[in-house]
Order: C-alpha cells, then structure tokens, then sequence
C-alpha cells in the first residue's frame, strides 16, 4: 500500500509517503506561515523523489485536528479533492494521536497537547495508540486533575512549548514522574501520520472535516444569546 | 465550416459565503452552475463571520465539484482548465476555492488559473451577450462601489471608487436599523418602491469632477434621522424611509455612471454584484442610458449571476486562458487586491 500522509494543522509543514510499511519520502518544513502556497511543491517534491505519480497512491492520509483551524483545512481541502478525484482512500488520523506516536517507545503516558491560549489546551492522553483522555479541549487544570487520576506514573508531555507552565504541571501532577519531550518530539510529523493511517478506516470525502474541537466564538455568543440548539452543519448550507 | 476546439473551463468561486463551482464553455456557455449558499448560517449572526464561512465551504468542496461535472454531463477528460477566484475576498475562505482547485490541477494535470473576483463579477456579461471593448462596468456589491473601464477582455482599470463604505454595506447598515434581516438589500428595495424621496438624504460627491463614492455620510445622516425621531417619539414610516435612502443611493450611482459612460464612450455598458440586482437601480440606468444621445448596448446579467458564482469565474478565466495566462501550484489568496487604477483617475 502507497500512503501519501500531509500535516498542516500546525506551525510545521510536513509531507510524507511509505509504501509497503517503509518510509519512503518524509520532509519538514518547521515554522512556516504559508502552508497553502508550500504544500502542492512539497507533495510534488515527494512524488518526484520517490518516482510515484498520484494516480499510483493508494491512501491520502491527513492530520485531521485538532490544529490551526485555517491549516487544517488547507491539509484537508487537498487530501479530500485528491482522494475524490482520483477515487483513493482518505483518512483522517488525530493530530494528538500522531504527536504522541513521537515518544510512544517509553511506556510512559503521553499526553499530547497544543496550546489553545489563556491556559487552555487542545489535548489527549494515549498509552502507546490507545486513548485514555479523548482529544478535547481542556482548560489546563481540568487537563492535570484527569492525568492525576489515572493509575500511570510516569508522564511525558508533547507537542507544544510547555516551559511556562512546567512549574504549574509538576504541581498538578505532584508524585508522578514528569518530562517534557524534546526537540523534533514535539512536532508533528507526516511520517506518523502515515504510519497510523495504514490500519485506520477511510472516510468519505464528501463528509471529512476538520476535527476543530470548538465551534467559533460566534457560534457559542449566539447560542448564549438565544438560548437555541445548534443544527446540524449542513443544514445551514443550501444549493440554490 | 472551421470549427474550432471547445475550450470547457471547471471554476471555482469561494470569497466570501457561496461555494460555486461550474463547468463553462467557451468562455460564454454555462454548462453547469451549482451554488451553495450560507446565508441562513450568517444570518444568525447579523453578517458574514469569516471562520464560520470556511468550516461550511470545506463541507461542501467535493460533493459540489461532482456535481458541477455531473451536471454539465462531463468528466474530467473533457475539461481543459480549472480555474479559481484567488482575491479579493476573507482569505480563510479563498484558501478552500484556491486549495481544491490546485488538488485538481495536480490530480488532473490541468493547467491552473487565477482569476480577480471583480473581473469575474464583470466579466458574467460574457454569460449574457458579447462584450464589445472599449467596455464599461458599474460594479456594486457588499464589498465594492467601482466604475471599471476595460480595454479589452483581460485589462480592466478602475475610474471611480468608494471613498469608504460600499453600497452594498450601507444598505445592511440602515437595514440593521430598519430591523431588516441581514442580507438588508432586497427587502430595502421592495420597500422603496412603496414608499417615496420624502427625506432628502445627501447626494455625496454628486456635483465633484470625478467618479469616485462615498456612502457613509449617508448612512450617518438615515441614523441620525432616525434616532431622533425615536428621541421625541416620532414614528416615521418605514417606506419612505427606504425609499429616500435608496433614491440617494440610486442618485449619486447613476449620476457618476452616466457622466464616466459620455467621456470615456465604451461601447457596452454591464452592471455587476450584489447590489446590480436592485431593481430600482436596474430601472433608473435603463432609462438614463437610453436618454443617452450614442448609449452603449447594456448587459444586465440576470440575478442569479450578479450574486457570487463560478460560472462568471469561468468566463473570466477563458480570456485569461486564450492569453496563456497560467498560474502554478503556489498560487495564494489575495484578501486585499485590487483593480489598477485608470492614468486618468481623480
Ligand atoms: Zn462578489
């Protein structure tokens, strides 16, 4: 199987491809602002190198959210026009469960975690692929106490800078052995992306979106306002 | 008979809160048009909220790109170009039109094109009759108030402009006001039509040597009007009140129009966006023009065209098409682009 697997959810832009369980193409571009003017020659460059075209890809993998909502969807809008135009598989794969594959090798609990602002975390916990915290948004303490709770010792967090709140983490997490992960550890990189895209479920093009794991601010001040349901998405949009 | 090889353009157009896409043939024959529209998402929030506006384009890129083909009753194969509106527009929301177009040009092998919102907006009068150039365009809509000259199919410059607020925005301003739904526009012009010029407005610019607009002294001066009424207890009637503000509006536009139409003397007057679907606007340059002593043939494209759609995305990039004028794979949205303005501009 031929997987071509793309991250744009955050700041690092990466493009991967294996096939037959081999990692055959993996290029990162770290702290890139544009990711919808790099990701077509950064694919290109993959095809290229690995003398694929895309007609021969069986699998388009994409980190599917939680991210940067406008990076998610530059990822995404190009996975599922490619999977759709060419009649290929897609598959979404959890940013967090693809971060966390970075130090899955130390039988630690791996909390995965991207800074949302004002001490808020887009975060989950994973044993090995396993999730024991779903993917959700957390305020940071909420976060620490569901941590505290479980039974694993040893805690390694990943994928955002989490310096400024080192001493606000140990404190939550007192008697449990914690480290921050290191260097590339904390980016997210379409090598694992591909690499948890092999075994998972495709979806369907037509149905893939972003996992933001937040509505826009707009949303939640005009449900406070009126009190309303949301609908459902699509209901929202009409052919004319 | 030399016939030569139909040139089949698939368009995309997602700028602000339609997701278009469109097969077009020829620069001048829609084979399929979809549109889907959010309004009834943005209505809920008095405007368009860019984020909201992205998260439903992507929800529907694919499915509405199958059906344009679908549609027009072709596939891919028989399509020779894609093309897109990269600007001006929210970037959030360019950013899908622009990313599944580039998907399809690398899955395809397609070559890409990269077309100007307002071009295409103007360029819908190709869907309708045959431009002859020198050309003119009054283009109005929620974003812009621009009198654009095009010299031929691809060299479009801009002679007049708003000086602040469009005129499609002041109309959701005063509707605001009124208690009209967002989009204000259409129930403002129903309105005007029962009602009448009862409170003279101001006529910003009307009497200034050049083409240029600006709608915000009269949206100050609506509210202000109707503020004070509501200060001493005056009830003023909505009718007339819309009919005034849009006889203002209608005023200054056609005034400007028909002064930019006897010096620069282009051949086919189009009127384009949004606010070109006004019906008292439609009405008031259809006899202005035909006053005229040598009035240009008029296009008025149909309503369903002066709205946001691919398919005048599609017109526009034929003539770009026919030019070999290509973008590649790292073509980028373009929020703020704009016209080249006219050497002769004031
Ligand atoms: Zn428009």
């Amino acid at each position: 199987m031929k997987i071509l697997s793309m991250s744009t959810a955050t700041s690092d832009l990466s493009v991967a491809i294996r096939q037959d369980g081999q990692l055959t193409f993996a290029k990162m571009e770290k702290n890139q602002r544009n990711h919808s003017v790099d990701l077509d020659p950064l694919i290109e460059e993959g095809l290229k190198e690995t003398g694929l075209t895309l007609k021969a890809i069986d699998r388009f993998a994409v980190a599917i959210g939680p991210g940067s909502y406008t990076g998610l969807r530059v990822g995404l809008t190009t996975a599922k026009m490619l999977a759709s135009i060419l009649g290929k598989d897609l598959v979404g794969v959890s940013t967090l469960k693809a971060l966390a594959l970075n130090c899955a090798g130390r039988n630690a609990l791996v909390v995965a975690a991207l800074d949302a602002r004002n001490q808020n975390f887009f975060a989950g916990a994973y044993r090995g692929q396993e999730a024991v915290i779903e993917d959700g948004h957390y305020a940071l303490g909420d976060l620490l106490d569901q941590i505290q709770a479980l039974p694993d010792q040893e805690v390694i967090f990943t994928g955002s800078d989490f310096t400024k709140y080192a001493d606000a983490i140990k404190e939550g997490l007192a008697g449990k052995q914690v480290t921050f992960a290191e260097g590339d550890d904390n980016l997210l990189q379409a090598g694992q992306v591909a690499l948890l895209a092999e075994k998972a479920a495709p979806i369907d093009p037509d149905q893939a979106v972003p996992n933001y794991l937040r509505r826009t601010q707009a949303e939640y001040d005009w449900q406070k306002k009126t009190g309303q349901a949301f609908e459902a998405d699509s209901a929202y949009v009409e052919e004319v | 008979m030399n016939k030569e090889k139909d040139i089949r353009i698939l368009a995309f157009e997602s700028s602000c809160d339609e997701t278009s896409t469109s097969v077009v043939k020829n620069g001048s024959e829609i084979e399929s048009l979809v549109v889907a529209t959010q309004i009834k998402s943005h209505a809920r929030f008095g405007g368009v909220v860019p984020e909201v506006a992205s998260r439903h384009h992507i929800e529907v890129i694919t499915q509405i790109t199958k059906e344009a083909l679908a549609e027009a009753k072709v596939t891919w194969d028989d399509i020779d170009a894609i093309a897109v509106t990269h600007g001006p527009g929210l970037v959030g929301a360019l950013l899908i039109g622009i990313n599944a177009a580039k998907a399809a040009s690398m899955a395809t092998g397609l070559p890409l094109i990269g077309v100007d919102h307002i071009m295409g907006h103007i360029t819908a009068a190709q869907l309708v009759d045959k431009i002859e150039y020198p050309a003119m365009a009054l283009q109005v809509s929620g974003g812009h108030t621009e009198i654009v000259l095009m010299k031929d199919p691809t060299h479009f410059e801009i002679v007049g402009d708003t000086r602040d607020d469009a005129a499609g925005e002041a109309y959701d301003k005063i509707g605001r006001v009124l208690g009209v739904n967002y989009p204000a526009g259409k129930t403002i012009d129903q309105w005007a039509h029962q009602g009448k010029d009862t409170f003279n407005f101001p006529r910003a610019m009307i009497d200034e040597d050049n083409y240029d607009f600006s709608f915000s002294g009269l949206k100050s001066a609506f509210i202000n009007t109707c503020h004070h009424a509501d200060q001493i207890g005056e009830k003023l009637d909505k009718y007339d009140l819309a009919a005034s503000f849009q006889a203002a509006v209608v005023d200054v536009l056609a005034a400007k129009t028909i002064r930019a139409i006897k010096q620069y003397q282009p051949k086919t007057f189009i009127m384009g966006g949004g606010v070109a679907a006004n019906l008292g606007l439609r009405e008031r340059m259809d006899q202005e023009i035909a006053a005229l002593a040598n009035p240009p043939k008029v296009i008025l494209p149909p309503l369903k065209l002066c709205g946001d759609n691919a398919a005048m995305i599609g017109a526009a990039a034929y003539n770009q098409y026919l030019e070999g004028d290509f973008a590649d794979l790292r073509l980028d949205a373009d929020p703020s682009m704009e016209l080249p303005y006219a050497a002769d501009y004031k």
